[in-house]
């Protein structure tokens, strides 16, 4: 009895991780400004949050068939995921016209933040300038 | 053994149900979002979450077959996203007329810097 409540603990524990994985990618995705950020986020949840919640399914089946199934999932999972990521970064890097641009950081009450992009509208050109100067070094 | 059993299946709804808020969550960026990219990662994601609650649904139901139905989930979702990939990079390339193939980035930032001198 007492060795099916540590399974259940261990089991629960697992699958709140990997829902508070998740929470925090979406979280992530719904507040980061620029998509590449964004992936950042979701290859989060796409990694461990789906290994932590099958991994407390698994706990739960024990050793049989159907966790064969389940881990199978996780073992295709890690291998597509960075694969589509990578499709979808070459996508944002050929498809974004100001990727180059470097972001630029105002001082609001001595706290840095990022600007707006209204706000970036108006310095265009000191960002610009700052551009071509690092692009001639990086390349 | 009731009891376990009872603990079980709240957790497991739990989980279905949290999952499903987040779901909601990324259709509204899915909706919002600037780019297509943006819809990309978040279709993306949806799809990782429903084969999670899929997996979840089949050690609480007790079905063995719907372990299956999230491998063929997952595969269908990954293929989706390349093809979509695919599909936006050729669109934007033959709206701009540049070349297709992996050089197309430098090939990009050439021309962005060319446009720029013209500018100055």
């Amino acid at each position: 009895m007492t060795g099916a409540w540590i399974r259940f603990g261990i089991s629960a524990g697992c699958m709140v991780l990997g829902l508070v994985f998740m929470v925090s990618a979406v979280f992530g995705v719904n507040r980061f400004k620029h998509a590449l950020n964004r992936m950042h986020a979701a290859a989060l949840g796409d990694t461990l949050g789906i290994l932590f919640v099958i991994l407390g399914l698994i706990i739960i089946r024990g050793f049989s068939m159907d966790s064969l199934k389940l881990s199978m999932v996780i073992m295709f999972f890690w291998i597509a995921s960075p694969v589509s990521g990578h499709m979808i970064s070459r996508l944002e890097a050929m498809t974004d016209e100001r990727l180059g641009e470097i972001t630029v950081l105002e001082k609001n009450n001595g706290i840095l933040v990022d600007m707006p992009d209204e706000a970036r509208e108006d310095v265009k050109t000191p960002a610009k300038k700052k551009k071509a100067k690092r692009g001639g070094k990086d390349r | 053994m009731e009891l376990i059993q009872q603990a079980y299946n709240g957790m497991m709804t739990a989980v279905i149900v949290i999952l499903a808020g987040l779901i909601v969550l990324s259709i509204i960026r899915s909706i919002l979002g600037p780019g297509i990219s943006d819809r990309i990662i978040a279709v993306n994601m949806i799809g990782t979450m429903v084969i999670m609650i899929t997996a979840v649904f089949s050690v609480l139901l007790n079905e063995n077959y719907l372990a299956d139905v999230c491998l063929i989930y997952a595969m269908i979702s990954f293929l989706g996203v390349v093809v979509l990939c695919k599909v936006y990079t050729g669109v934007y390339l033959q709206r701009k007329h540049m070349k297709a193939d992996l050089t197309a980035i430098e090939d990009n930032l050439k021309k962005q810097e060319e446009e720029e001198e013209t500018q100055i």
